[in-house]
């Protein structure tokens, strides 16, 4: 099982947020990754927490900062790529792989199928901002800024086209060892598939590894203190 | 030493760059099947196989490549750049590759996905049959010991009799994780993305 980090960039900075809605800053991208690298983290999932109002120019504006990142982790990048003009800017970036979501939930299928011929199947990943609310399995559509009940998705669609499915559990996002593993009762793809992500901590990272999901990303809290990512691969 | 990097249209480019010159040696990129001039040649792969063999024939790149072979220049294929050197890949229906390595590119046994990070140990002596091996001058360095990563649906069977090749891991060990055979060298993992490992391999081979 992998043990990477996820990593929120917004506005140019890294951001830590709490639930999917508070950020404090946490400094430069370039920066976080040397971090990171120092303690062998084993892959990065850079996102934009990017809602209805992302426009190309916000959007250029970070990629410009991804450009220039020197990292010899693996990166994966997603938030806000739902139109074949911006999956084209991603050309020559220093990434592996590419995060959709509401291009996932909006199905569409010639979007995700040219990031397949350009990256590859196996590059292709699908963020599923996931958790209860009103006492049902919902995903946050981040383009529409509204939930969706898990049954109203086509996880077969995703299921097709993603390669691995990074289920980040919102609610829990910033907390310690908080991940709600009851969601995953709902969640209709294999366990190797998976990658958890919000309210991960060392307890959450053994159930992850009896459970033998793909890969737990810990939730960018781990920047206060970068070390503890050695402590976490070996928990 | 000269590096060029060839950049089809997709794929990591500047991590490869980044990579070589972590070894301070300076790299170009091109995007001209004219312009490859180097000594060691770099075909980044990411994508489909389809589309990149596709977009090889399109820019002509396939002649340049065979060209800078035949005048004794060395290649570096990485993950699908360096599936894309057997005879054959069933990945997009089947695509024929450049057959520079006698061997085939299969889907992985159980349709699985590889991702992940796996253990490396090569010994620079078993390299020493392979002409490849007599211009890797950058380090003394005789024993690779680290780990690399992975991230690829598909694998290279090798049938190359005289060639140097360590298998991708213990649970896939019918495909190459590394392989050298003469002037070519071809590594599934992402050296690049690879860490220590990556930096202590580049200034190995180069």
């Amino acid at each position: 099982m992998r043990v990477g980090s996820t990593v929120l960039l917004k506005e140019q900075l890294c951001v830590q947020s709490y639930g999917w809605n508070m950020m404090r800053p946490l400094g430069s991208l370039q920066g976080v990754l040397d971090s990171l690298e120092e303690y062998q983290c084993d892959e990065v999932a850079i996102i934009r927490p990017v809602r209805k109002n992302d426009t190309l120019s916000l959007f250029g504006q970070d990629l410009q900062i991804l450009r220039k990142i020197k990292t010899m982790t693996p990166i994966s990048f997603g938030g806000g790529i739902r139109t074949i003009e911006q999956l084209k800017l991603l050309k020559g970036l220093p990434i592996e792989r590419v995060i959709f979501s509401s291009a996932f939930l909006e199905k569409k299928n010639e979007l995700v199928t040219l990031a397949k011929d350009l990256f590859g199947h196996q590059a292709i990943k699908c963020l599923l901002p996931i958790g209860y609310h009103d006492g049902t399995v919902c995903v946050y559509h981040s383009s529409e800024e509204k939930y969706l009940p898990l049954s109203s998705v086509d996880t077969q669609f995703i299921d097709e086209l993603a390669n691995e499915v990074i289920l980040f559990d919102m609610f829990h996002e910033g907390s310690r060892d908080q991940f709600d593993w009851s969601i995953l009762s709902e969640i209709p793809f294999a366990t190797d598939k998976l990658i958890i992500s919000g309210g991960v901590g060392t307890s959450t990272l053994r159930i992850a590894r009896q459970k033998k999901v793909a890969s737990v990303l810990i939730d960018n809290k781990v920047l206060h203190q970068e070390y503890s990512i050695f402590g976490y691969k070996h928990a | 030493m000269s590096v060029d990097i060839l950049d089809v249209g997709s794929g990591n480019i500047q991590s490869i760059k980044n990579w070589i010159e972590k070894a301070n040696i300076s790299t170009r990129v091109l995007n001209k099947a004219s312009d490859i001039k180097s000594t060691l040649l770099i075909l980044p792969g990411v994508g489909s196989a389809g589309s990149y063999m596709k977009r090889l024939k399109l820019g002509r790149f396939d002649e340049a490549i065979f060209e800078h072979v035949d005048k004794g220049g060395r290649i570096l294929g990485i993950c699908l750049g360096f599936q894309i050197m057997s005879a054959y890949s069933e990945e997009d229906g089947g695509v024929e590759g450049l057959n520079f390595i006698d061997g085939y590119v299969e889907r992985l046994q159980g349709n699985a996905s590889h991702n992940s990070w796996e253990p490396i140990y090569v010994r620079r002596d078993e390299l020493e049959g392979q002409s490849f091996n007599r211009q890797m001058n950058l380090s003394k360095k005789r024993i690779l010991d680290g780990r690399v990563f992975y991230n690829h649906e598909y694998g290279f069977v090798n049938k190359e009799e005289n060639s140097f090749s360590i298998p991708v891991s213990d649970a896939l060990p019918k495909y190459s994780g590394l392989l050298v055979k003469d002037k070519i060298i071809g590594m599934q993992f992402h050296p690049e993305k690879s860490q220590i490992t990556g930096l202590e391999l580049v200034s190995m081979i180069l």
